[in-house]
């Protein structure tokens, strides 16, 4: 039973863990809009751009 | 009705003769205006197509070109961006036509493909996009106008107003429902090891081992978590009343110490695991409420889309300038185009000009004005361009003033919850002087059991099933009732919305639709009813009027070949005179159509249609109901809940409607002053009034009623108020709502009885010290989960209500969270 000492300290640090990742997602805008990306895996193909803007590469690689 | 297109891009009937065919993929595809042709084929140009399968409503009309140049005034740039270093501005544009998810998605992508842009945050609930660009790479008026090209209208708003308080409510909340939620799981957890502990046996190191763990967890959901329940119960304290955070921050924070001093000392029994359950549950209720408030807008948005930013100054040499409005003064000389809105207060300096109020008092009909009449700001220039004098600017305007007079109303309201708070702070004070009472009895008798006797007391009353069966059926009420379609930013608001007993309808708009139809021709000559309806549908081609609409929607039906008009003139508040067929007719107000032959008929809404000799025809029109006005009335009525109709319109009009509706009781020609006092002489014999509406003049009005019902389609200033919002836009989903209110107010009484036979008996035993730990842990358990079970009937009979109100409609689909 003395491994009960061992993981629910551990268990509590993990918990942890995951709070402080939570704080740091909502607190950059991660959970600000909780409904436009659930549309985001219904189009699959990357849009082809008829303007031929060069930052729309780079926007494709980021979160928001 | 039936062959009539819908516009591919917003949706809206395309008129014949008026289609513009749109390019989209190969296909043409059927669109309403220039703006929304050039809207689909843009969309489709950049690969966004899969909007128009995304979305879940059709888009708001698309504006035509709008020259967004004047937003690059440094003067506006100071009001409207922020400097952030190195040459990148930030701004704050408030979206309208922004309507569900896929509108996003295609913002963002649209936006993202666009040069100079760095960072783009969407707020879809607020309808607001957060923009960061480089300045030398992309102005703002491009951006806006990259916007507008979607279809949609851009205001960018104060960046003072950067909504940063907003920002941060909902990101907090969020994080403390996290924190209490974890550590909720965690401390039930230890709990359970506690309670099997209990049964089973375990050494009292262990035990504390777990003891602490739980004071571990728990504290961050008491000081982080819990926070707003101790803020409130202390600005409660200081204005010298009892309320619900003063029962809660008092249950939780006694439950706390209680257990904390019981962990330190060995004691008998731990409560960590009620403590944290008790503030996630609290939480879990104000984040819905606080995203159901979001959703329907505020004041700030109102003010934005009602007062235009920029006006046309005509300066000195004559030469017209586009200036911001907070650089106008009174006294200026200001000219709006057609169509416009009007900046700021002034009088009309143009000879003549109709101008459309219905923003402002709701009524359909456009005013006519003539020079030196006073004009309104936020209303709009129906006969433009039109030159104004301004009179009063900013804070004086008439605006600002019906803007004061809502706050005033609404802090004048009555709030159910103050009975509430009442009762909630005997109750507190009752388990507080009991558990006092219970300690003073026991340290006489035996002092050894007099703490824990005490503390039975207050676990076994405050937290769970006394604390959770408000919060847990107002959730789940307000969760059934946002799949129907209603929001319900207030929820106290659901008691009233179960009593109230009387209902008062604004009429148009709310009842009505801003449309009219045809009912009747009286022939008064030789001709036929076809051949006069088809020269009056000659003569009203071209014209947007409310009854020229209706003409056209009438003959668009008729066989045979149209007749048009030559050397058309519209005469302003007149009428519309026109050559067919080498004849000179004349159409509109019986004395302009006729003036030396204009008998009784003024008054009405007749139209006269007329030739140089003699009268021809009279039209005659009425307001279109909405589809669903005449069913929810009924319902109500079944309810036993008597409808009104207060109405700013003339009296005929009102009449005519409320005759159709089955209304006997209804009042007209009623400014919003009126209004209120109209529905405080209804209060005042006693009766529970909801009132509905839809515009900004309604506003006041609704914050005077005691359940405040506003249309989702209607003016944002009127939602801000509003108890209740219906997004679906349907008057059938009242009744319906009212049935649910009143389920919820029943299966609430139930959960109270249930948590009061429970308290009472306990109370006593624990009190007398007859209820072991073990035996308190199991009924708290037992008693919260029936309450919660018990509150999960209030959803599933929501089809069976409906049913039986005679209302079996199916709701669409709305998007709720």
């Amino acid at each position: 039973m003395n491994i009960v000492l061992v993981l629910i300290p551990l268990s509590i640090v993990l918990l942890s863990v995951g709070i402080w990742a939570f704080f740091w997602s909502v607190n950059n805008a991660q959970f600000d809009d909780l409904e436009t990306p659930a549309l985001m895996p219904l189009c699959d193909d990357p849009p082809p751009l008829a303007h031929g803007d060069k930052d729309a590469s780079e926007a494709e690689n980021k979160p928001q | 009705m039936a062959h009539a297109l819908a516009c591919f891009h917003c949706g809206e009937p395309v008129e014949d003769g008026a289609c513009f065919l749109a390019n989209v993929g190969g296909r043409s595809e059927p669109t309403c205006c220039i703006g929304c042709k050039a809207a689909a084929e843009w969309i489709h140009s950049l690969g966004l197509a899969d909007y128009y399968r995304l979305r879940e409503q059709p888009a708001e009309r698309a504006l035509r070109t709008v020259d967004f140049s004047a937003w690059d005034r440094p003067q506006l740039q100071r009001l409207y961006v922020r400097e952030l270093d190195d040459g990148i501005g930030e701004t704050v544009v408030l979206i309208e036509g922004m309507r569900c998810a896929a509108c996003s998605w295609l913002i963002e992508r649209a936006m993202n493909g666009a040069a100079g842009i760095s960072e783009l945050l969407i707020n879809p609930a607020a309808k607001r996009l957060h923009i960061t660009w480089r300045r030398d790479a992309t102005t703002l008026s491009q951006i806006l106008a990259r916007l507008a090209r979607l279809g949609y209208t851009p205001h960018p708003l104060d960046a003072q107003s950067l909504d940063a308080l907003a920002l941060h409510e909902s990101r907090s909340a969020m994080k403390r429902l996290t924190v209490a939620g974890l550590g909720m799981m965690q401390s039930m957890t230890y709990a359970v090891a506690l309670y099997a502990g209990a049964f089973e046996g375990m050494d009292p190191v262990t035990r504390d081992f777990f003891r602490w763990l739980g004071l571990l967890v728990t504290t961050p959901v008491v000081f982080y978590a819990a926070q707003p329940f101790f803020v409130g119960a202390l600005r409660e304290l200081r204005a010298r009343t009892l309320g619900m955070d003063t029962m809660i921050a008092a249950a939780v924070g006694l439950i706390y110490l209680a257990s904390m001093y019981e962990t330190i000392r060995g004691g008998l029994q731990v409560y960590f695991d009620s403590a944290s359950m008790f503030v996630f549950f609290l939480l879990a209720g104000r984040y819905l409420e606080m995203r159901a408030r979001y959703k329907a807008s505020d004041i700030v948005d109102a003010l934005a889309r009602l007062q235009p930013a920029l006006a046309q100054r005509r300066g000195a040499g004559d030469a017209l300038e586009t200036v911001g409005v907070h650089e106008l003064e009174t006294g200026d000389i200001v000219v709006i185009d057609n169509g416009a809105a009007i900046p700021a207060d002034g009088t009309l300096c143009s000879a003549s000009c109709e101008v459309d109020e219905s923003l402002l008092t709701g009524e359909s009909t456009a005013r006519l004005r003539h020079a030196g009449d006073d004009l309104v700001a936020g209303s709009i220039a129906r006969t433009g361009p039109v030159e104004i004098r301004v009179t009063r600017i900013g804070a004086q305007t008439v605006l600002s003033g019906i803007v004061r007079l809502i706050s005033r109303a609404y802090a004048q309201r009555p709030r159910a919850a103050l009975l509430g708070d009442r009762i909630a702070a005997h109750f507190v004070a009752g388990v507080l002087v009991l558990a006092v009472l219970t300690a003073v009895a026991w340290s006489v008798l035996d002092p050894a059991h007099a703490f824990a006797a005490a503390l039975s007391v207050l676990v076994v009353s405050c937290p769970c099933a006394f604390a959770l069966s408000v919060p847990i059926a107002h959730l789940r009420a307000a969760a059934s009732l946002a799949r129907m379609g209603v929001l319900i930013p207030k929820t106290d608001a659901l008691e009233k919305l179960a009593h109230f007993d009387r209902i008062a309808f604004d009429k148009t708009g709310t009842l009505t639709e801003h449309r009219l139809e045809l009912t009747q021709i009286n022939t008064c000559a030789t001709l036929s009813a076809d051949e006069c309806l088809r020269i009056a549908q000659a003569l009203e081609e071209t014209s947007s009027h409310l009854f020229a609409r209706a003409v056209r929607e009438a003959a668009r039906d008729m066989a045979g070949a149209k007749k048009t008009a030559c050397n058309a003139r519209t005469v302003v508040g007149a009428g519309i005179e026109g050559e067919i067929d080498g004849r000179r007719y004349r159409i509109g107000r019986s004395d302009f159509a006729a003036p030396d032959r204009d008998t009784a008929h003024s008054e009405t809404d007749d139209v006269t249609l007329a030739d140089e000799t003699r009268i021809l025809a009279r039209f005659q029109f009425r307001e279109t109901l909405r589809a669903d006005a005449s069913a929810a009335v009924d319902a109500l009525r079944t309810q036993q809940v008597e409808p009104t109709i207060l109405s700013g319109d003339s009296q005929a009009r009102v009449a005519a409607l409320a005759a159709r509706l089955n209304i006997a009781a209804y009042r007209a020609r009623l400014t919003p002053a009126d209004k209120l006092h109209a529905l405080q002489e209804l209060r005042a014999g006693g009766h529970v009034v909801a009132m509905v509406g839809d515009g900004v003049n309604d506003a006041p009005v609704l914050a005077g009623a005691d359940v405040a019902i506003a249309l989702a389609a209607g003016a944002p200033l009127a939602q801000s108020n509003a108890d209740i919002v219906l997004t679906c836009d349907r008057l059938d989903t009242i009744p319906a709502s009212r049935t649910i209110a009143q389920r919820t107010l029943r299966i609430l009484r139930q959960n109270l009885y249930w948590a009061a036979v429970y308290n009472f008996t306990g109370i006593p035993l624990a009190a007398l010290g007859y209820i072991p730990p073990w035996l308190a842990a199991i009924g708290m358990s037992t008693s919260s989960l029936l309450v919660v079970l018990n509150s999960l009937r209030i959803a599933p009979a929501k089809t069976s209500a409906t049913a039986g109100d005679g209302t079996s409609s199916t709701y669409p689909i709305v998007a709720t969270a």
